[in-house]
């Protein structure tokens, strides 16, 4: 018997399901060319799952941003942001971030990930509730144990179950933290924000909204979809990341609680971990300013998002219900959907290999994240591609 | 604890567990649902749902690291239901 013992039955399935060649959970880019063309085993590749929503990796803004501030900070803050972490630039990204968002307060850390699990596990203890949405992603999960709040989950987006709950807590609700996405990273679908914040409302609950996949994506002005529901001042607490739409590395709480404030001091997240180097906070602020003078990358984003969602509606798929930069085919089987992403890596054509648990409801999905720096040409060569593979898809008889 | 009230929530745990098992078989109160049912968090979840509907309860994912057996799962049914 080995401490090791227990992680036979990994090395088992692995086996089972990786096929010859390569493994799509350990994908090694060799080059990157552009923020949709890479180079994987060899062979170029069209990018078309990298949640690199406005293409902003290689804007020239945002690299000349982080190449100055190398030169001019160094490499790294070789400390935490409580100790000698903290530059201006991490600073003045705060205030910027409050003031995108019109909130009094905000935070960075150094990844989305721990932000959630600093912020939810501060905001929340022992003798408190949360209410999750049961989609919601790992972080979240993680946190809401390290809290010692009570863990409550409602059905993806229902609301009818979300109420339900909430009205048995009965004066509980008051200590209650509803925690949802504005966006689900793996279907695409939105929360129902509207519907939420006046569930919220009406039992006084907390409402956080993780907005990692629709920061830069939704609202007229890029706020998430809060803003694109008309509900930002119902929702106490919106976390984001800089690993998206920001094309960098960290993440952030936004809120009019001035007590957010106080989570500098007590989050171990943000105390022990070092902060983001100086460089990454130049082109996430850099990126910020972008987001809000170049509305018509947005418009593009979506402009390819409905060319990707309605191309491959008309060629049969089933699809996630709803249009967005995230399109999620549903594949009948595990093993299908692995012949499948072979195919199209084979076709030089990269999207995610998504199977259960990772995805919902033991679905198993091959998931493509569209980009504003798409072209139409690139757009139409995944359709080519998918109509091609589309056999290895067929339902089983 | 009421013998006839947990009897009865037994026996509705064991028609959920019927249908959730991934590794069906006969349900005693000592049957594990790990090693013997096949279950692992997720599908428990997943049944939690029903769970909650059938007893009209609302079930913290808090105490699921302590479930075992099936006797584990039907008294923390009942704690719950005698709770609310």
């Amino acid at each position: 018997m080995s401490i090791l013992n227990k992680l036979d039955a990994i090395a088992k399935t692995r086996k089972a399901l990786l096929p010859p060649g390569i493994d799509p959970f350990n994908v090694v880019i060799d080059e990157i060319y552009s923020a949709t063309e890479a180079s994987i085993c060899g062979q170029r590749v069209l990018l078309a799952g990298s949640n690199n929503y406005l293409g902003l990796t290689f804007d020239r803004r945002c690299i000349d941003a982080a190449q100055i501030s190398l030169e001019k900070e160094g490499t790294g803050t070789t400390g935490s942001r409580m100790a000698n972490g903290t530059f201006a630039g991490h600073r003045m990204l705060e205030n910027e971030l409050a003031l995108f968002y019109g909130y009094s307060n905000a935070i960075v850390f150094s990844t989305g990930f721990v932000t959630n699990l600093g912020v939810i596990s501060t905001l929340a203890g022992p003798g408190d509730v949360i209410i999750m949405d049961a989609d919601s992603h790992a972080s979240i999960y993680d946190a809401c144990r390290m809290s010692g709040a009570e863990m409550i989950r409602f059905r993806h987006n229902n609301m009818v179950d979300l109420d339900k709950k909430l009205r048995r807590l009965g004066s509980r609700a008051e200590n209650t933290l509803i925690i949802v996405e504005g966006v689900y990273s793996m279907l695409g679908d939105c929360a129902p924000l509207k519907a939420i914040a006046s569930l919220k409302r009406k039992y006084g609950a907390w409402l956080m909204v993780d907005e990692a996949h629709s920061m830069g994506v939704m609202g007229d002005h890029g706020r998430g979809m809060a803003e694109a529901a008309g509900v930002e001042q119902d929702v106490d607490f919106i976390v984001g990341t800089f690993s998206k739409t920001f094309g960098s590395i960290g993440g952030y709480c936004v809120s009019n609680h001035p007590e957010l404030d106080l989570v500098r001091y007590i989050s171990r997240s943000y105390i022990f971990t070092a902060s983001p180097s100086p460089s990454t906070i130049a082109s996430v602020r850099e990126a910020l300013r972008v987001i809000q003078e170049n509305p018509q990358l947005r418009t593009k984003l979506w402009e390819n998002a409905e060319l990707l969602y309605q191309g491959l509606k008309r060629l049969g798929f089933e699809l996630g219900p709803d249009a967005g930069p995230i399109v999620a085919i549903r594949v009948p089987t595990k093993d299908q959907t692995m012949l499948a992403w072979k195919a199209l890596l084979d076709k030089g054509l990269y999207v995610n290999l998504v199977l259960p648990p990772a995805a919902p409801a033991g679905l198993s999905l091959l998931r493509c994240s569209i980009s504003a720096a798409h072209t139409p040409e690139q757009i139409n060569y995944i359709l080519d591609v998918f109509a091609e593979i589309q056999p290895l898809m067929a339902a089983p008889e | 604890m009421t013998t006839v009230q947990y009897e009865a929530i037994f026996q509705q745990v064991v028609v959920l567990l019927q249908k959730y098992a991934p590794q069906p078989g006969p349900i005693q109160e000592d049957t594990e649902l790990i090693n013997d049912l096949g279950f692992d968090s997720l599908r428990v979840m997943e049944m939690l749902h029903d769970v909650e509907d059938a007893f009209d309860i609302t079930y913290p994912l808090n105490t699921m690291s302590d479930l075992r057996t099936v006797k584990d799962f039907t008294s923390q049914i009942q704690k719950i239901i005698e709770m609310s």
